[in-house]
């Protein structure tokens, strides 16, 4: 990302560009860069909006953050949450995109394609009611119905802990899997048929095939796709809100997302919850920039 | 080409159908079932928790959901923002990066790092910022508080400059020679040559701001004034005992968006992968 080189030519005409670029620019300068500075600055105050005195307070947020046991649990189950569902995620639609990309017919693949893309339409917030009462509600809910059908008791899946949890990452799959096939489905067909049929040729399998010769050749579209998703789930929020507001049975459920909103909103710790969304930036940041080493994603590609 | 790669995977063909009519049943077992609860009335929810279909059809669901909650209104709000997000931010992303893709000027490289790093911060991390912003600049409660903070987007700006770096250079310079400015070269070379783009980015912000709930749930707090999603929630939340009515107005704000998705899927799926490809 350093070196632009395709930045480098083009037309002269820096009235038009000034006319264009100064109030887009200007524009994220006060929606985007300036909350980042301003959020900072809160972080140092016990804010909240209501009073009429909020002290100056230096670092004491970021040392409560040391010791406040819930933030913990927070990054832990942030750091979990996305490791596990980008993962599964990528597994599931690389395993979907590969199988409907060698359906026979092209009605075929536009059909098993349309309906994994629908969840994808609707919010997020919709779907996760609708599988707070259709698949997880205690009674009448999908998952203890055919848990009944195994003579299981009905059980409060919204009173587990880990389970509940692997749930909600189930719940998150379901709702956004169709998108990543769709662009797992285009980089497969964009790798030439004659490199596999010489694979093929030579004797090697279907599960061959697809790891050592079309996985290698969607190299981009697999790096866009891990860290578009991966940027995504960090920002998940919908649902924990939907499923677990106040971050479920000790707080099994939270995420830094939902608690720097709880903290804000619920609580009106508005520094302090500065403070948590600071760390959340850190961990977005450091996430971003250890994939970006690895992947070595070049946006600049031409 | 198509024959050629049937023979390498004809075996695989009916296991592959198989299992993926069966992972397709389970994918849309939770629409179907939100959509068959909305007919069904409350008591026949609580009384025959096993029956998969109604067992009498009733729109009482719907009635009830009409009644007790303003859908008219978060249905128009919804339109609004989303309407003018997207037109806005269509016009601004082709225009900046039509500069980043054909102009030179001092300061290029930096502006452009500076644009994609806006990219990576998330959206809670300025929540709190903005929501005293939007307060300070009296927009809160009302629709702009949505549309102004969406009015630029950096990755729509990004993806429309991806795309309008492939027209090449000497369609623009011809224009240029034959006297016209850059307005018109926007005008009339670059915007008919970036149909699919603007489609694609089209979809994107629309979906992208017709399902958001975060925003509206910090800007807005008169039921009057919300949207859809974030409506929803606040009616699940008030009646929680009215599982039909709930069902029948997450029906409601689901169904539109499905059927445009399902009329235009071929845009939309290939909106989606130029966005991922490009």
């Amino acid at each position: 990302m350093c070196s632009l080189p395709f930045l480098e030519n083009g037309m002269k005409n820096n009235r038009f560009v000034a006319i264009v670029l100064i109030p887009g620019f200007l524009f994220l300068l006060v929606f985007v860069v300036f909350p980042v500075v301003y959020g900072l600055g809160i972080s140092l105050y016990d804010y909240n909006p209501a009073n009429s005195q909020n002290p100056f307070t230096g670092i004491e947020n970021y040392k409560r953050l040391l010791h406040d046991e819930v933030f913990w649990i927070a990054v832990k189950n942030t750091i979990f949450f996305c490791a596990a569902a980008v993962t599964a995620n990528i597994v599931i639609t690389l395993f979907l995109a590969e199988i409907i990309s060698i359906l026979p017919s092209k009605w075929m693949k536009t059909l098993f394609r349309t309906i994994l893309f629908i969840p994808c339409i609707a919010p997020m917030v919709g779907t996760s009611t609708v599988w707070k009462y259709g698949i997880f509600g205690t009674d009448g809910g999908a998952m203890n119905r055919i848990a009944g059908l195994f003579g299981a008791a009905p059980k409060n899946w919204f009173l587990t802990t880990w389970q509940f949890m692997i749930l909600i990452i189930v719940f998150t799959l379901w709702a956004d899997i169709g998108y990543n096939v769709v662009l797992f489905t285009a980089g497969i067909e964009g790798v030439p048929k004659e490199f596999e049929e010489a694979g093929a040729i030579d004797g090697a399998g279907p599960v061959r095939r697809f790891l050592y010769i079309k996985l290698p050749l969607m190299g981009r579209t697999f790096a866009f796709v891990a860290i578009m998703t991966m940027a995504n789930y960090f920002q998940m929020f919908a649902q924990f809100r939907v499923f677990a507001a106040s971050g479920g049975r000790n707080n099994s459920a939270m995420v830094l997302t939902n608690y720097v909103y709880k903290m804000s909103f619920d609580s009106f710790d508005m520094g302090y919850a500065s403070a948590v969304a600071a760390a959340l930036f850190v961990l977005v940041f450091a996430v971003a920039m250890v994939q970006n080493k690895l992947m070595r994603m070049d946006w600049s590609y031409e | 080409m198509g024959r050629k790669k049937k023979s390498v995977y004809k075996k695989y063909h009916y296991a592959i159908i198989v299992f993926l009519v069966v992972f397709s049943v389970l994918m849309m077992y939770p629409m179907i079932w939100m959509f068959l609860t909305s007919f069904k009335s409350n008591a026949e929810i609580r009384t025959y928790r096993t029956k998969f279909l109604p067992i009498e059809w009733t729109v009482e669901g719907y009635q009830s959901a009409f009644e007790r909650a303003p859908i008219a209104s978060w249905f128009v709000n919804s339109m609004f923002v989303t309407i003018c997000v997207t037109a806005a931010v269509i016009l601004t992303s082709t225009l900046i990066g039509f500069v980043f893709a054909k102009y030179e000027f001092r300061g290029k490289k930096i502006l452009f790092v500076l644009l994609l790093a806006t990219m990576m911060v998330p959206p809670q991390v300025t929540m709190i910022p903005r929501y005293l912003m939007i307060q300070k600049m009296h927009l809160f409660n009302t629709r702009w508080a949505l549309v102004v903070p969406g009015l630029v987007s950096a990755f729509s700006i990004y993806l429309a400059r991806q795309f309008i770096a492939d027209i090449p250079d000497s369609l623009c310079e011809a224009a240029k020679i034959d006297g016209a400015g850059p307005f018109r070269i926007y005008w009339h070379v670059i915007l008919p040559n970036i149909r699919p783009a603007i489609g694609s980015i089209g979809i994107f912000t629309a979906m992208m701001h017709w399902n958001d709930y975060l925003n509206p749930l910090l800007m807005l707090n008169d039921m009057e004034k919300m949207t859809l999603p974030l409506g929803l929630v606040i009616f699940d939340n008030q009646r929680s005992m009215d599982l039909s009515a709930t069902m029948a107005a997450a029906t409601l704000i689901m169904l539109p968006m499905i059927v445009i998705f399902l009329i235009f899927q071929k845009q939309f799926i290939k909106g989606m992968t130029m966005s991922g490809i490009k």
